[in-house]
């Protein structure tokens, strides 16, 4: 029992507190002045918040006294202001005198008084926003400005000088983050200058009495600024023309120094030269002159070894019956070439232009005693050696010198196997015709080989094929680098392919005969040196790896450099091409003449006259 | 015997005049120096304005720099509290503008003469009590000797003004009115600095009640009608 009556007074005294809660009331919570303001000095508005209401009805009521005044009025406006506020009009304020306020909250249960707060209005100035704000764009020879304009705010009576303001206002660019802020003091306009052509820009204008609050900012004003002449344009320009500038003065120093930078972008190619011979002595028609410079006395050298530097390739047929007359007593007959070589310095001009090429004739057709030519004599021997007898003064060898990268032809010379089937001892040489007037170079072959010594000019090459017997290759090869190589090659003319029209039937039968054999075995010599005798020492190749295609290359070869030495020459004569696809060739046969003349200025035959090989 | 007075004041106060650029004298007499190089009455009265609104900026700052080092933060007043109470003039202070603007130009011309007098011995004394300070700042010293300084000017200049406009012949020495309560001589610290602060405070307040005078009454020179409209 006496539990129940703990526990109903527990329950009882839990429940209630909670009961009454939701149903007691207090009096107001305390309220408090938020603000004062005034707008112009003469009237003012003062703002309170409430505190808790405590559930029930609220009112607040204010009440002030003034300094030094013991008299409490209540707040003569509630409702001018808006909600919790208080307005004080003219003949209520007061300036320069303290008010004493105090707001009271009252509901059904009691009241609750604030803080007291002294206001002295002069203090509380806070006016209104600048009005008729207005943005201009002015010109100026600088460019364009700004001119804002304003007007103080109609409350504040600036005018008869019971308000002083000051203004200050802020500018940006439209996308801009950070304002400009200007200070205008009392005056109510302001220029901006510094502007970005083609800008937006917003303006702001606020004021401040000497004495009291800044007022708000004034809504934001755009202004378009036109684009005048834009900065950027007129620095294109001066880059423009800066750098004109720069170009024009390059090509004043290209142009200046015009040969050396042609000198070194197109490094010149260097042709080979004959030293010492005169290209213009030639032109006067005076060979004997100019050849004559060319002669080297200290040729031939004695004791040097060329042997690697004349390779030729003789495919001899060695007759065992035959024999040669190690005279040269048929040299007369037999063409010789000559070429006189002399080194030269004169390397600067095209390949094309020299005139190392010197071919002449000597013996047979015509023989200048002055110069000095060579007579190679080939002996054939049983081993098929050859040897070159040379005649006349022992001047130039035609030894290739490839230093000098002269071109040297030489006789062409038949084995004894050729003219074997006829007059042993024949040498048939082959005779370079020169189409230059003045000096020849025959190839004279045995009567009974071929038909006359006579010179045998360019176009005469086809005859000149035609007659022979054989077809040899010849290859005129000509490097500045390399020297020349003479490939002759008495070719076998076993096949039928021949293109030549034998004049002579009987020339050909005896040139046949003359020529290699049918099928008879053929061998390669390679010349090896010259010895002191100036012959030729011959010495057969150990393997026929030569094979025509080989030779046909080298012939291309030298058909190429004739060609580049034709074009380089610009006075060389025309004449026919060789053909520059002959390697490819598969087959041995080359059924088309190749004959490539490089004729130059002097009258030099480079020819690589090309027999149809079978 | 005035005559003479007014004689010593404009020689004593000859560096004053001359900075304020306003000639003490105007007219012939006898002994006097006379510095007769006339200002227009609406120069004068921009001049008087002049010193009156820098009187009063320097007053802020000086209010504010003592506030700042010496009241304690409880019992410093806000921008728009005054826990203080001036002491009451002698005579009526137009507390609206609508109460001064229907006062006369002479009346108000006399108004701020009385505010300018009833000063100049109180910021005296205030000079001597910063002294008394031991971390004063130099630049609160400052401001206020000047202002006790330029107070003397501004009282010279409104009672040439109040000559040149007013007709009015009046004696220029300044007279200390009886009436200005004294302030009591207190010991302690705290009201002594309570004390000064009101002192600051109220000076302040008068000195911009000089200024607003004086401008009221410039636009009643300039243009009359447009200034009672509002």
């Amino acid at each position: 029992m006496m539990w129940r009556d703990v526990g109903v007074t527990l329950i009882l005294s839990l429940i209630l507190p909670v009961v009454a809660q939701g149903a007691r009331h207090t009096p107001p919570g305390k309220p408090k002045l938020t603000s004062c303001r005034s707008p112009d000095k003469e009237t003012f508005t003062c703002w309170w918040e409430a505190g808790s209401d405590g559930g029930r009805p609220t009112t607040y009521s204010l009440f002030y006294h003034k300094e030094n005044s013991e008299t409490v009025y209540e707040c003569p406006d509630y409702h001018t202001a808006g909600a919790n506020s208080c307005f004080f009009s003219k003949n209520e304020t007061s300036i320069w005198v303290n008010y004493n306020i105090t707001v009271v909250a009252t509901n059904a249960l009691g009241n609750n008084f604030s803080d007291p707060v002294d206001v002295d209005v002069v203090y509380i100035v806070q006016p209104h926003t600048p009005e008729n704000v207005t943005v201009g764009v002015l010109e100026d020879e600088d460019g364009p400005f700004l001119r804002v304009s304003w007007e103080p705010p109609s409350k504040a009576d600036t005018r008869s000088g019971w308000i002083t303001l000051i203004y200050e206002l802020r500018v940006k660019l439209e996308e801009a983050e950070e304002w400009e802020e200007h200070r205008a003091g009392q005056q109510k306009m302001f220029n901006i200058f510094s502007l970005h052509s083609g800008g937006v820009y917003m303006v702001q204008v606020r004021c401040k009495p000497d004495h009291g609050f800044w007022s708000e900012w004034s809504t934001a004003s755009y202004v378009i600024v036109p684009d005048y002449i834009p900065r950027e344009r007129s620095m294109w320009i001066l880059i423009a023309v800066f750098s004109a500038f720069i170009f024009l003065i390059l090509t004043w120093i290209i142009t200046l120094n015009r040969s050396s930078v042609k000198h070194c972008l197109l490094p010149p190619v260097p042709g080979p030269k004959i030293k010492g011979f005169d290209q213009q002595l030639l032109k006067k028609g005076k060979p004997e002159e100019v050849f004559n410079s060319l002669v080297v006395q200290s040729f031939p050298p004695r004791s040097t070894d060329y042997e690697d530097l004349l390779v030729e390739y003789l495919e001899v047929y060695v007759n065992e019956k035959q024999e040669l007359m190690p005279e040269g007593k048929d040299l007369q007959d037999v063409g010789c070439l000559k070429s006189k070589s002399q080194s030269d310095n004169d390397s600067g001009r095209g390949s094309c232009d020299s005139h190392t090429l010197l071919m002449e004739k000597c013996g047979g057709v015509e023989s200048k005693d002055e110069s000095s030519y060579e007579e190679p004599e080939l002996l054939q021997g049983q081993a098929g050696s050859w040897e070159r007898l040379e005649r006349g003064d022992s001047q130039v060898v035609d030894t290739p010198d490839s230093s000098d990268g002269r071109v040297k032809t030489w006789p062409l010379v038949f084995s004894p196997s050729i003219h074997g089937s006829s007059d042993n001892h024949h040498y048939g040489t082959l005779e370079m015709p020169k189409q230059h007037s003045t000096s020849e170079i025959t190839y004279s072959v045995p009567d009974h080989l071929f038909p006359t010594s006579t010179s045998f000019p360019h176009h005469h090459h086809p005859e000149y094929r035609d007659s022979l017997g054989e077809y040899s290759e010849y290859r005129c090869s000509r490097s500045p680098s390399t020297g020349v190589a003479y490939h002759w090659e008495a070719r076998h003319p076993t096949q039928a392919h021949s293109n030549f029209n034998i004049r002579n039937l009987e020339r050909q039968k005896e040139a046949t005969g003359l020529g290699l054999p049918p099928s008879r075995s053929m061998e390669y010599v390679e010349v090896q040196k010259v010895n002191q005798e100036n012959q030729l020492v011959l010495k057969p190749l150990s393997s026929h790896g030569r094979g025509p295609f080989q030779r046909q290359r080298e012939m291309a070869e030298a058909g190429q450099y004739c060609n580049y030495r034709e074009k380089e020459g610009a006075e060389a004569e025309r004449y026919p091409t060789q053909q520059q696809g002959k390697t490819t060739k598969d087959g041995p046969v080359a059924t088309q003449l190749q004959e490539s003349t490089c004729l130059t200025t002097s009258g030099y035959v480079d020819t690589a006259p090309t027999m149809p090989t079978f | 015997m005035h005559i003479m007075q007014s004689v010593v004041w404009a020689v004593l106060l000859w560096p004053c005049l001359v900075s304020l650029g306003v000639p003490l004298e105007c007219k012939d007499e006898q002994g006097s120096i006379i510095l007769c190089a006339s200002i227009s009455k609406e120069k004068l009265l921009d001049r008087v304005i002049q010193h009156a609104e820098l009187i009063y900026r320097v007053s802020e700052e000086s209010c504010t720099l003592f506030e700042e080092m010496f009241v304690p933060f409880p019992m410093r007043s806000q921008r728009n509290q005054a826990g203080y109470t001036c002491a009451t003039k002698a005579f009526p202070i137009p507390g609206s503008k609508s109460e001064i603007q229907q006062i006369s130009d002479k009346w108000l011309l006399h108004s701020v003469l009385i505010l300018v007098q009833s000063w100049i011995e109180p910021l005296v004394y205030l000079q001597t009590t910063l002294d008394r300070y031991d971390d004063a700042p130099d630049t609160l010293l400052k401001k206020t000797k000047w202002v006790s300084e330029k107070l003397l000017s501004l009282e010279q200049g409104v009672v040439v003004l109040i000559r040149k406009m007013l007709d009015d012949d009046m004696l220029t020495t300044s007279y200390y009115e009886q009436g200005v309560a004294p302030y009591a001589l207190q010991p302690e610290v705290l009201e002594s600095v309570l004390r000064d602060y009101t002192l600051l405070s109220c000076f302040k307040k008068d000195a911009h009640k000089m200024e607003t005078f004086l401008k009221l009454l410039k636009c009643r020179q300039t243009d009359k009608y447009s200034c009672f409209l509002h």
